[in-house]
Protein backbone atom coordinates (compact mmCIF):
# COMPACT_ATOMS: atom_id res chain seq x y z
CA UNK A 1 0.00 0.00 0.00
CA UNK A 2 2.68 2.35 0.92
CA UNK A 3 4.53 1.60 -2.59
CA UNK A 4 1.36 2.57 -4.19
CA UNK A 5 0.56 6.07 -2.46
CA UNK A 6 4.57 7.04 -3.28
CA UNK A 7 3.66 5.64 -6.70
CA UNK A 8 0.40 8.22 -7.01
CA UNK A 9 2.39 11.04 -5.71
CA UNK A 10 5.52 10.00 -8.12
CA UNK A 11 3.35 10.16 -11.30
CA UNK A 12 1.40 13.24 -10.00
CA UNK A 13 4.41 15.22 -10.10
CA UNK A 14 5.51 13.83 -13.38
CA UNK A 15 2.23 14.98 -14.98
CA UNK A 16 2.47 18.24 -14.03
CA UNK A 17 5.71 18.90 -14.93
CA UNK A 18 4.92 17.07 -18.19
CA UNK A 19 2.36 20.51 -18.34
CA UNK A 20 4.69 23.01 -17.79
CA UNK A 21 7.07 21.78 -20.23
CA UNK A 22 4.59 21.65 -22.86
CA UNK A 23 3.29 25.10 -21.68
CA UNK A 24 6.71 27.00 -22.66
CA UNK A 25 6.47 28.65 -26.06
CA UNK A 26 8.87 27.35 -29.09
CA UNK A 27 11.63 29.68 -29.63
CA UNK A 28 11.21 30.32 -33.41
CA UNK A 29 14.61 28.94 -34.96
CA UNK A 30 15.36 30.58 -38.30
CA UNK A 31 18.69 30.64 -38.55
CA UNK A 32 19.27 26.64 -40.24
CA UNK A 33 16.58 26.53 -42.61
CA UNK A 34 17.03 25.32 -45.86
CA UNK A 35 15.56 28.62 -47.33
CA UNK A 36 16.66 31.21 -49.66
CA UNK A 37 17.95 34.58 -47.59
CA UNK A 38 14.78 36.72 -49.27
CA UNK A 39 11.46 35.89 -50.77
CA UNK A 40 8.30 38.49 -51.82
CA UNK A 41 4.97 37.44 -53.95
CA UNK A 42 4.86 40.82 -55.22
CA UNK A 43 2.25 39.45 -57.83
CA UNK A 44 -0.42 38.82 -54.70
CA UNK A 45 -3.31 41.06 -55.04
CA UNK A 46 -4.22 43.51 -52.74
CA UNK A 47 -7.65 43.88 -51.31
CA UNK A 48 -7.90 46.72 -47.91
CA UNK A 49 -10.25 45.96 -45.39
CA UNK A 50 -13.14 47.90 -44.42
CA UNK A 51 -14.18 48.70 -40.65
CA UNK A 52 -13.42 45.48 -38.57
CA UNK A 53 -13.51 43.37 -41.73
CA UNK A 54 -10.16 41.66 -41.85
CA UNK A 55 -11.30 38.72 -42.59
CA UNK A 56 -13.00 38.98 -45.35
CA UNK A 57 -10.21 41.01 -46.70
CA UNK A 58 -7.31 38.31 -45.81
CA UNK A 59 -9.25 35.54 -47.10
CA UNK A 60 -9.99 37.35 -50.26
CA UNK A 61 -6.54 38.24 -50.59
CA UNK A 62 -5.20 34.04 -50.66
CA UNK A 63 -8.74 32.64 -52.26
CA UNK A 64 -8.02 34.90 -55.46
CA UNK A 65 -4.20 33.66 -54.76
CA UNK A 66 -5.51 30.56 -55.46
CA UNK A 67 -7.70 31.01 -58.80
CA UNK A 68 -10.74 31.55 -56.78
CA UNK A 69 -12.37 34.95 -58.13
CA UNK A 70 -14.09 36.57 -54.83
CA UNK A 71 -14.45 40.15 -53.41
CA UNK A 72 -14.03 40.48 -49.62
CA UNK A 73 -17.81 42.27 -50.03
CA UNK A 74 -18.47 39.04 -51.22
CA UNK A 75 -17.24 36.99 -48.54
CA UNK A 76 -18.72 39.70 -45.60
CA UNK A 77 -22.04 37.41 -45.99
CA UNK A 78 -19.91 34.38 -45.63
CA UNK A 79 -17.69 34.77 -42.94
CA UNK A 80 -18.50 38.34 -41.19
CA UNK A 81 -19.99 38.12 -37.88
CA UNK A 82 -21.42 41.55 -37.22
CA UNK A 83 -22.08 41.61 -33.52
CA UNK A 84 -18.65 40.24 -33.20
CA UNK A 85 -16.80 42.29 -35.07
CA UNK A 86 -14.84 39.56 -36.31
CA UNK A 87 -14.48 36.44 -38.94
CA UNK A 88 -14.53 32.93 -37.07
CA UNK A 89 -11.26 30.44 -38.25
CA UNK A 90 -13.89 28.05 -38.67
CA UNK A 91 -16.20 30.28 -40.76
CA UNK A 92 -13.12 30.62 -43.21
CA UNK A 93 -12.48 27.13 -43.49
CA UNK A 94 -16.48 27.06 -44.34
CA UNK A 95 -15.79 29.98 -46.99
CA UNK A 96 -13.24 28.58 -48.64
CA UNK A 97 -15.03 25.12 -49.59
CA UNK A 98 -17.40 26.74 -50.36
CA UNK A 99 -15.25 28.55 -53.81
CA UNK A 100 -14.25 24.93 -53.94
CA UNK A 101 -11.41 25.23 -52.55
CA UNK A 102 -9.21 23.35 -50.00
CA UNK A 103 -8.35 25.24 -46.79
CA UNK A 104 -5.05 23.74 -44.84
CA UNK A 105 -4.63 24.67 -41.61
CA UNK A 106 -0.57 24.58 -41.26
CA UNK A 107 1.79 22.92 -38.24
CA UNK A 108 2.00 25.72 -35.73
CA UNK A 109 5.48 26.65 -36.20
CA UNK A 110 7.02 29.68 -38.44
CA UNK A 111 9.33 27.57 -40.26
CA UNK A 112 6.55 25.68 -41.75
CA UNK A 113 4.98 29.21 -42.86
CA UNK A 114 8.34 30.30 -44.59
CA UNK A 115 8.60 27.13 -46.37
CA UNK A 116 4.67 27.72 -47.50
CA UNK A 117 5.53 31.38 -48.66
CA UNK A 118 9.20 30.33 -50.39
CA UNK A 119 6.81 27.70 -52.17
CA UNK A 120 4.69 30.45 -53.68
CA UNK A 121 1.80 30.14 -51.21
CA UNK A 122 0.96 33.17 -49.31
CA UNK A 123 -0.18 32.07 -45.90
CA UNK A 124 -3.29 33.79 -43.99
CA UNK A 125 -2.51 34.01 -39.90
CA UNK A 126 -4.45 34.99 -36.94
CA UNK A 127 -2.62 37.52 -34.65
CA UNK A 128 -3.57 39.04 -31.18
CA UNK A 129 -2.40 42.69 -31.28
CA UNK A 130 -3.54 43.02 -27.88
CA UNK A 131 -3.00 41.18 -24.62
CA UNK A 132 -3.47 37.59 -23.70
CA UNK A 133 -6.56 38.26 -21.32
CA UNK A 134 -7.45 41.75 -23.41
CA UNK A 135 -7.28 41.04 -27.01
CA UNK A 136 -7.43 42.25 -29.94
CA UNK A 137 -8.01 39.85 -32.89
CA UNK A 138 -6.93 40.13 -36.58
CA UNK A 139 -6.25 38.49 -39.70
CA UNK A 140 -3.04 39.46 -42.07
CA UNK A 141 -1.38 37.63 -44.77
CA UNK A 142 2.39 36.82 -44.70
CA UNK A 143 3.54 36.79 -48.50
CA UNK A 144 7.42 37.70 -47.99
CA UNK A 145 10.15 36.98 -45.68
CA UNK A 146 13.83 38.92 -45.27
CA UNK A 147 15.79 36.51 -43.21
CA UNK A 148 19.23 38.50 -42.57
CA UNK A 149 16.81 41.70 -41.68
CA UNK A 150 14.68 39.32 -39.33
CA UNK A 151 11.49 40.88 -40.84
CA UNK A 152 7.79 39.71 -42.18
CA UNK A 153 5.92 41.77 -45.48
CA UNK A 154 2.38 41.17 -44.60
CA UNK A 155 -0.92 42.39 -46.46
CA UNK A 156 -2.39 43.74 -43.27
CA UNK A 157 -5.75 45.69 -42.95
CA UNK A 158 -5.87 48.72 -45.03
CA UNK A 159 -1.73 48.50 -45.59
CA UNK A 160 -0.44 46.41 -48.90
CA UNK A 161 2.93 46.07 -47.67
CA UNK A 162 3.86 46.14 -43.85
CA UNK A 163 7.28 45.00 -42.46
CA UNK A 164 7.01 43.66 -39.39
CA UNK A 165 10.12 42.46 -36.68
CA UNK A 166 9.66 38.43 -37.03
CA UNK A 167 10.22 38.47 -33.27
CA UNK A 168 7.29 40.70 -32.67
CA UNK A 169 5.12 39.10 -35.14
CA UNK A 170 5.98 35.62 -33.18
CA UNK A 171 4.66 37.13 -29.90
CA UNK A 172 1.17 38.50 -31.44
CA UNK A 173 0.94 34.88 -33.78
CA UNK A 174 1.69 32.51 -30.51
CA UNK A 175 -1.19 34.85 -28.59
CA UNK A 176 -3.50 33.43 -31.12
CA UNK A 177 -1.93 29.85 -30.68
CA UNK A 178 -0.03 29.55 -33.80
CA UNK A 179 -2.94 29.72 -36.37
CA UNK A 180 -1.89 29.67 -39.78
CA UNK A 181 -4.05 28.78 -42.95
CA UNK A 182 -2.92 28.12 -46.76
CA UNK A 183 -5.59 27.55 -49.48
CA UNK A 184 -3.29 26.73 -52.79
CA UNK A 185 -4.34 26.86 -56.02
CA UNK A 186 -6.29 23.06 -56.55
CA UNK A 187 -2.98 21.54 -59.30
CA UNK A 188 -0.90 22.35 -56.14
CA UNK A 189 -0.20 20.96 -52.66
CA UNK A 190 0.67 23.03 -49.79
CA UNK A 191 4.93 22.68 -49.78
CA UNK A 192 4.67 21.33 -46.18
CA UNK A 193 1.16 19.45 -46.46
CA UNK A 194 0.94 16.07 -44.19
CA UNK A 195 -0.66 13.25 -46.72
CA UNK A 196 -3.42 12.20 -44.39
CA UNK A 197 -4.17 15.35 -43.27
CA UNK A 198 -4.51 16.76 -46.58
CA UNK A 199 -6.30 14.17 -47.50
CA UNK A 200 -8.74 14.72 -45.10
CA UNK A 201 -9.09 18.44 -45.92
CA UNK A 202 -9.56 16.92 -49.81
CA UNK A 203 -12.74 14.61 -48.35
CA UNK A 204 -14.82 17.20 -46.87
CA UNK A 205 -14.80 19.17 -50.14
CA UNK A 206 -16.15 15.45 -51.86
CA UNK A 207 -18.57 15.08 -49.15
CA UNK A 208 -19.80 18.68 -49.96
CA UNK A 209 -20.10 17.34 -53.65
CA UNK A 210 -17.70 19.53 -54.70
CA UNK A 211 -16.25 17.04 -56.89
CA UNK A 212 -14.50 18.69 -59.65
CA UNK A 213 -12.17 20.60 -57.69
CA UNK A 214 -11.88 17.56 -55.22
CA UNK A 215 -10.68 15.67 -58.74
CA UNK A 216 -8.43 17.92 -59.22
CA UNK A 217 -6.85 18.30 -55.66
CA UNK A 218 -6.87 14.62 -55.15
CA UNK A 219 -5.12 14.01 -59.25
CA UNK A 220 -2.49 16.92 -57.08
CA UNK A 221 -2.10 14.70 -54.34
CA UNK A 222 -1.54 11.47 -56.26
CA UNK A 223 1.31 13.25 -58.08
CA UNK A 224 2.76 13.79 -54.57
CA UNK A 225 2.09 10.68 -53.17
CA UNK A 226 2.16 8.31 -55.68
CA UNK A 227 1.21 5.25 -53.49
CA UNK A 228 -1.54 7.14 -51.67
CA UNK A 229 -4.16 4.71 -51.03
CA UNK A 230 -7.17 7.64 -50.12
CA UNK A 231 -5.89 9.76 -52.76
CA UNK A 232 -6.72 7.79 -55.51
CA UNK A 233 -9.52 6.19 -53.82
CA UNK A 234 -10.91 10.00 -53.67
CA UNK A 235 -10.27 10.36 -57.01
CA UNK A 236 -12.66 7.75 -58.38
CA UNK A 237 -15.26 8.64 -55.32
CA UNK A 238 -14.76 12.38 -57.78
CA UNK A 239 -15.18 10.78 -61.11
CA UNK A 240 -18.50 8.91 -59.84
CA UNK A 241 -19.78 12.11 -58.26
CA UNK A 242 -19.31 13.78 -62.13
CA UNK A 243 -20.99 10.79 -63.50
CA UNK A 244 -17.97 9.24 -64.70
CA UNK A 245 -18.53 6.07 -64.56
CA UNK A 246 -16.05 4.27 -66.47
CA UNK A 247 -13.13 6.55 -65.31
CA UNK A 248 -14.29 5.74 -62.00
CA UNK A 249 -14.00 1.81 -62.82
CA UNK A 250 -10.59 2.50 -64.19
CA UNK A 251 -9.31 4.01 -61.15
CA UNK A 252 -10.87 1.40 -58.73
CA UNK A 253 -9.38 -1.72 -60.40
CA UNK A 254 -6.01 -0.14 -60.39
CA UNK A 255 -6.32 0.76 -56.89
CA UNK A 256 -7.61 -2.82 -56.32
CA UNK A 257 -4.43 -3.98 -58.67
CA UNK A 258 -2.11 -2.80 -55.47
CA UNK A 259 -4.77 -3.08 -52.79
CA UNK A 260 -6.44 -6.50 -53.25
CA UNK A 261 -8.25 -6.65 -49.97
CA UNK A 262 -9.57 -2.66 -49.80
CA UNK A 263 -13.30 -3.57 -49.52
CA UNK A 264 -14.35 -0.05 -49.42
CA UNK A 265 -12.66 -0.10 -53.41
CA UNK A 266 -14.72 -3.40 -53.97
CA UNK A 267 -18.02 -1.68 -52.98
CA UNK A 268 -17.66 1.64 -54.73
CA UNK A 269 -16.26 -0.05 -57.77
CA UNK A 270 -19.29 -2.16 -57.87
CA UNK A 271 -21.34 1.03 -57.32
CA UNK A 272 -19.49 2.56 -60.72
CA UNK A 273 -20.59 -0.72 -62.52
CA UNK A 274 -23.74 -0.83 -61.35
CA UNK A 275 -24.16 2.96 -63.09
CA UNK A 276 -23.12 1.20 -66.26
CA UNK A 277 -25.84 -1.66 -65.67
CA UNK A 278 -23.23 -4.45 -65.79
CA UNK A 279 -25.18 -5.72 -63.70
CA UNK A 280 -23.22 -9.58 -63.15
CA UNK A 281 -19.61 -7.51 -62.77
CA UNK A 282 -21.48 -5.32 -60.47
CA UNK A 283 -23.04 -8.44 -58.25
CA UNK A 284 -19.21 -9.98 -58.50
CA UNK A 285 -17.58 -6.83 -56.75
CA UNK A 286 -20.23 -6.46 -54.09
CA UNK A 287 -19.82 -10.42 -53.38
CA UNK A 288 -16.03 -9.62 -53.49
CA UNK A 289 -16.36 -6.98 -50.95
CA UNK A 290 -19.03 -8.54 -48.44
CA UNK A 291 -16.63 -11.18 -48.15
CA UNK A 292 -13.78 -9.59 -47.04
CA UNK A 293 -15.50 -8.96 -43.98
CA UNK A 294 -14.38 -5.43 -43.08
CA UNK A 295 -15.53 -1.91 -42.52
CA UNK A 296 -17.34 -1.36 -45.53
CA UNK A 297 -19.19 -5.32 -45.01
CA UNK A 298 -22.39 -3.08 -44.07
CA UNK A 299 -22.33 -0.81 -47.53
CA UNK A 300 -21.32 -3.70 -49.61
CA UNK A 301 -24.51 -5.15 -48.20
CA UNK A 302 -26.94 -2.25 -49.42
CA UNK A 303 -25.05 -2.34 -52.56
CA UNK A 304 -25.63 -5.89 -53.41
CA UNK A 305 -29.60 -5.28 -52.65
CA UNK A 306 -29.60 -2.39 -54.90
CA UNK A 307 -27.96 -4.43 -57.61
CA UNK A 308 -30.15 -6.99 -57.61
CA UNK A 309 -33.54 -4.53 -57.22
CA UNK A 310 -32.43 -2.69 -60.28
CA UNK A 311 -31.49 -5.85 -62.10
CA UNK A 312 -35.21 -7.15 -61.68
CA UNK A 313 -36.65 -3.21 -62.83
CA UNK A 314 -37.66 -2.89 -58.85
CA UNK B 1 -56.82 25.29 -22.69
CA UNK B 2 -56.50 21.66 -23.68
CA UNK B 3 -57.82 22.36 -26.97
CA UNK B 4 -54.80 24.22 -28.20
CA UNK B 5 -52.22 21.53 -26.73
CA UNK B 6 -53.52 19.31 -28.51
CA UNK B 7 -53.79 20.74 -31.97
CA UNK B 8 -49.59 21.56 -30.89
CA UNK B 9 -48.72 18.18 -30.49
CA UNK B 10 -50.50 16.96 -33.50
CA UNK B 11 -48.90 19.66 -35.16
CA UNK B 12 -45.69 17.97 -33.92
CA UNK B 13 -46.25 14.40 -34.54
CA UNK B 14 -46.90 15.46 -37.79
CA UNK B 15 -43.94 17.60 -38.15
CA UNK B 16 -41.74 14.50 -36.94
CA UNK B 17 -43.71 11.79 -38.98
CA UNK B 18 -42.23 14.16 -42.01
CA UNK B 19 -38.57 14.35 -40.41
CA UNK B 20 -38.62 10.20 -39.98
CA UNK B 21 -39.79 10.46 -43.69
CA UNK B 22 -37.32 12.53 -44.74
CA UNK B 23 -34.24 10.96 -43.03
CA UNK B 24 -35.37 7.14 -43.97
CA UNK B 25 -35.82 8.47 -47.62
CA UNK B 26 -33.14 10.82 -48.69
CA UNK B 27 -29.81 8.82 -47.24
CA UNK B 28 -30.92 5.36 -48.93
CA UNK B 29 -30.61 7.25 -52.00
CA UNK B 30 -27.06 7.38 -51.89
CA UNK B 31 -25.93 4.90 -49.02
CA UNK B 32 -23.72 2.67 -50.71
CA UNK B 33 -21.03 4.18 -52.14
CA UNK B 34 -17.81 5.02 -49.56
CA UNK B 35 -16.84 8.56 -48.83
CA UNK B 36 -12.94 8.94 -48.68
CA UNK B 37 -13.65 10.53 -45.62
CA UNK B 38 -14.63 7.21 -43.99
CA UNK B 39 -12.14 5.53 -45.34
CA UNK B 40 -9.23 7.70 -43.75
CA UNK B 41 -10.81 7.36 -40.37
CA UNK B 42 -10.99 3.28 -41.19
CA UNK B 43 -7.18 4.15 -41.93
CA UNK B 44 -6.35 6.10 -38.72
CA UNK B 45 -8.00 4.00 -36.68
CA UNK B 46 -5.93 0.84 -37.43
CA UNK B 47 -2.57 2.91 -37.60
CA UNK B 48 -3.79 3.95 -34.09
CA UNK B 49 -4.10 0.78 -33.06
CA UNK B 50 -1.08 -0.61 -34.11
CA UNK B 51 0.87 2.62 -32.23
CA UNK B 52 -0.29 1.30 -28.93
CA UNK B 53 0.19 -1.92 -29.70
CA UNK B 54 3.80 -1.19 -30.13
CA UNK B 55 4.11 1.24 -27.06
CA UNK B 56 2.92 -1.84 -24.80
CA UNK B 57 5.37 -4.18 -26.59
CA UNK B 58 8.15 -1.47 -25.57
CA UNK B 59 10.45 -3.08 -22.57
CA UNK B 60 10.39 -0.03 -20.73
CA UNK B 61 6.71 0.07 -20.73
CA UNK B 62 6.28 -3.24 -19.89
CA UNK B 63 8.30 -3.29 -16.49
CA UNK B 64 6.83 -0.01 -15.92
CA UNK B 65 3.96 -1.48 -15.94
CA UNK B 66 4.61 -5.03 -14.28
CA UNK B 67 6.07 -2.94 -11.32
CA UNK B 68 2.43 -1.60 -11.10
CA UNK B 69 0.77 -5.50 -11.34
CA UNK B 70 -0.76 -4.95 -14.92
CA UNK B 71 0.05 -7.57 -17.28
CA UNK B 72 1.10 -5.66 -20.89
CA UNK B 73 -1.49 -8.72 -23.08
CA UNK B 74 -4.39 -7.91 -20.41
CA UNK B 75 -4.25 -4.33 -21.41
CA UNK B 76 -3.66 -5.00 -24.75
CA UNK B 77 -6.70 -7.05 -24.97
CA UNK B 78 -8.63 -3.87 -23.36
CA UNK B 79 -7.27 -1.66 -25.98
CA UNK B 80 -8.56 -3.72 -28.26
CA UNK B 81 -11.92 -3.40 -27.41
CA UNK B 82 -11.47 0.65 -26.95
CA UNK B 83 -13.67 3.06 -29.17
CA UNK B 84 -12.34 4.79 -31.96
CA UNK B 85 -12.11 8.23 -29.66
CA UNK B 86 -10.63 6.40 -26.93
CA UNK B 87 -8.06 4.80 -29.34
CA UNK B 88 -7.43 8.35 -30.36
CA UNK B 89 -6.67 9.97 -26.95
CA UNK B 90 -4.54 6.68 -25.76
CA UNK B 91 -2.67 7.27 -29.38
CA UNK B 92 -2.21 10.67 -29.12
CA UNK B 93 -0.37 10.63 -25.39
CA UNK B 94 2.11 7.76 -26.84
CA UNK B 95 2.82 9.36 -29.88
CA UNK B 96 4.31 11.90 -27.09
CA UNK B 97 6.86 8.76 -25.51
CA UNK B 98 10.48 9.50 -25.82
CA UNK B 99 12.37 7.34 -27.25
CA UNK B 100 13.91 4.24 -24.77
CA UNK B 101 15.88 5.92 -22.07
CA UNK B 102 15.32 9.54 -23.06
CA UNK B 103 13.28 11.11 -20.53
CA UNK B 104 12.31 9.26 -17.72
CA UNK B 105 9.69 12.13 -17.12
CA UNK B 106 7.52 11.75 -20.66
CA UNK B 107 8.25 7.94 -20.26
CA UNK B 108 6.48 8.36 -16.88
CA UNK B 109 3.35 10.32 -17.96
CA UNK B 110 2.44 7.62 -20.59
CA UNK B 111 2.22 5.03 -17.97
CA UNK B 112 -0.01 7.30 -16.11
CA UNK B 113 -2.38 7.41 -18.84
CA UNK B 114 -2.54 3.62 -19.42
CA UNK B 115 -3.35 3.38 -16.34
CA UNK B 116 -6.01 5.99 -16.00
CA UNK B 117 -7.41 4.26 -18.83
CA UNK B 118 -7.18 0.79 -17.31
CA UNK B 119 -8.33 2.25 -14.16
CA UNK B 120 -11.54 3.56 -16.30
CA UNK B 121 -11.81 0.13 -18.01
CA UNK B 122 -11.71 -1.41 -14.18
CA UNK B 123 -8.81 -3.62 -15.31
CA UNK B 124 -6.04 -1.98 -12.39
CA UNK B 125 -7.21 0.16 -9.30
CA UNK B 126 -4.14 2.81 -8.72
CA UNK B 127 -5.93 5.95 -8.61
CA UNK B 128 -8.14 6.85 -5.98
CA UNK B 129 -10.25 9.95 -8.07
CA UNK B 130 -11.56 7.05 -10.76
CA UNK B 131 -15.15 6.02 -9.77
CA UNK B 132 -15.46 2.12 -10.00
CA UNK B 133 -19.07 1.27 -10.52
CA UNK B 134 -18.83 -2.71 -8.55
CA UNK B 135 -16.40 -1.07 -5.99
Amino acid sequence: MVNISAARLWLGGALLSGMVGCAGLPVPRIDDLNLAPRVELTSIAFFPQDDHQCGPAALATVLNAAGAVVTPEALVAQVYLPARQGSLQLELLAATRRHARVPYVLEPQLDVVLHEVAGGHPVLVLQNLGLAWLPVWHYAVVVGFDLPQRELILRSGREPRVVVDIAEFERSWARAQHWALVITPLEQVPATADETRYLGAIAELETQQHFAAAALAYTAALARWPDSMAARFGLGNSRYGLGEFAQAEQIYRALLAQQPKLGAAWNNLAMSLLEQQRWDDAQDAAQHALSLGDTSEEAARTTLAEIRARRSGR
Amino acid sequence: MNQLPKRISTGVALMLASFLFAGVIVPAAQAQMIGTDALLRAQQLQQERAAVATALERGDVRDALLKYGVEPAQVQARVDSLSADEVHTLAQNIEQLPSAGDDPLGLLFIIFVILLVTDILGLTHVFPFVNHKHR
